[in-house]
């Protein structure tokens, strides 16, 4: 039985197979827009399998653009649904959305209801995002700089969340550190070249590339909650 | 006779990886694509006049300077994939400008401000990504089976690629968007603006018979 499967092809390309299809059955049943937009996804998730499949180093490096197209599929046909669904609300006046306002706690007014007076709402953020900040450091390199921008975000998000404006000294900060990220892209790519360069000071220049990237992937990613705030 | 399809090769750009290759035939898809590119570009706009039926006054469709502006954009970017895919000697790379026009297809049309427009486009994006999954499924086996991606190393390949080639080529008729998958394009090019709704027909021209060029060499 094993060998019949192994006959026509490795089990994971059968199962991704499988996956595609039977999205296709879903997608095919299914009358609601949104849902056929995330079941589409699926089938994309099924492509990423059967790349995975092939199991070599090459395999690896063709899974990036292959999801890096899916998603940019998938954004622009859910910004196409978003419009068509505005259009046939037939609102009589634009609204204008904010980034990340799903966020918000009640989706419909975006006001909190009742005058919640917690401790915590207030500090925990900044605790975290703090905890997260200095742990990326630690890690430094893309890992770090997203876990960095992920503390960022965290920060921004929450703040919006309890309806707290972000003080002007974090806001010139953070445009600051945005502006570091040149220095820091340079200081990435001179710790790069040095690798091929002088072969010997290796170390040297493998913290260069990781500091420089940190505060890169950091500052740029950290950027989207900043946009969020900017009127 | 099959083998001299492509035509006499000029050369090769040597981009580590990802060759670029000139031949007779991709010469003449590529500069194809960079002249209608460049008409694009300086064209303006088509002006529709819509005539009522039992009413008097007619309609004038005119495309205004910001869905011009965005529009015109995924024009060119469309061109611009288009020109790479007639010159790319990798396949995977060859999968990517498909999507990637297809990505810029769906943008073309998604300005506009009208329902039916976009429910075309809609229906067209979701067949656009499912369609994902042949082709690059279909690269990914090819990548398994052989061992390579380059166009040249397939071509000397004994391996028989049937069924991968049947997948691929059904990913290339999802991609873009012909007849089997034609019924929701078809509405798509009745969006006013002309040169950027020829530019996904050209687009999808020039990919098929790529594609076919492809199929006929590996």
């Amino acid at each position: 039985m094993e060998n019949l499967v192994y006959y026509f092809y490795h089990p994971t390309i059968l199962v991704g197979f499988t996956v595609g299809i039977l999205s296709l059955l879903a997608i095919s049943f299914q009358k609601d827009d949104l849902h056929a937009l995330i079941l589409t996804d699926v089938v994309d998730c099924a492509m990423l399998l059967i790349i995975a499949g092939v199991g070599t180093d090459l395999a690896e490096a063709l899974i990036l653009p292959g999801l890096v197209v899916s998603l940019a599929e998938l954004l622009a046909v859910s910004e196409v649904l978003i419009t068509k669904k505005y259009l046939k609300s037939k609102k009589p006046k634009p609204r204008r959305y904010k980034l990340f306002e799903e966020f918000k706690l009640p989706l419909h007014t975006g006001e909190l209801k009742y005058n919640v007076e917690m401790e915590v709402l207030k500090t925990s953020p900044k605790f975290l995002a703090i905890v997260l900040i200095i742990y990326g450091a630690v890690l430094s390199g893309f890992t770090g700089g997203a876990v960095i921008a992920t503390g960022l975000l965290f920060y921004a998000l929450s703040q919006r969340v309890i309806g707290v404006n972000i003080s002007e000294e974090i806001k010139a900060l953070w445009e600051g550190m945005s502006g570091l990220s040149g220095v820091a892209w340079a200081l990435w790519v001179f710790g790069f070249l040095g690798f091929f360069i002088f072969p010997d000071k290796w170390l040297l220049c493998l913290l260069m590339a990781g500091l420089g990237l940190v505060i890169k992937v950091g500052s740029k990613l950290g950027l989207i909650g900043y946009i969020g705030e900017v009127k | 006779m099959i083998e001299t399809i492509s035509g006499f090769p000029f050369g090769i750009v040597p981009f580590g990886d990802i060759v670029f290759g000139f031949s007779e035939f991709s010469i003449i898809g590529f500069i194809t694509a960079i002249i209608f590119t460049i008409i694009v570009y300086l064209t303006k706009p088509e002006k529709q006049l819509e005539a009522e039926k039992f009413r008097i006054e007619d309609k004038l469709e005119v495309v205004t300077l910001k869905e011009l502006k965005i529009r015109r954009m995924m024009a060119i970017i469309c061109g611009i994939a288009t020109a790479g895919a007639m010159l790319t000697c990798d396949l995977f790379d060859f999968a990517l400008f498909l999507t990637l026009v297809g990505i810029a297809n769906i943008g073309i049309v998604s300005a506009v401000k009208k329902e039916w427009v976009l429910n075309a486009s809609y229906q067209y994006g979701l067949i656009a990504m499912i369609s994902t999954l042949p082709l690059f499924g279909s690269a990914g086996m090819i990548l398994a089976k052989t061992g390579t991606l380059s166009l040249f190393e397939l071509s000397k390949t004994q391996i028989s690629l049937l069924f991968e080639k049947i997948i691929f080529a059904a990913g290339m008729a999802g991609e873009t968007g012909i007849a089997p998958f034609y019924a929701a394009k078809a509405e798509m090019f009745r969006a006013p603006g002309s040169p950027y709704i020829l530019m996904i027909h050209l687009s999808s021209l020039l990919l098929i018979v790529r594609t076919v060029e492809i199929l006929l060499t590996i």
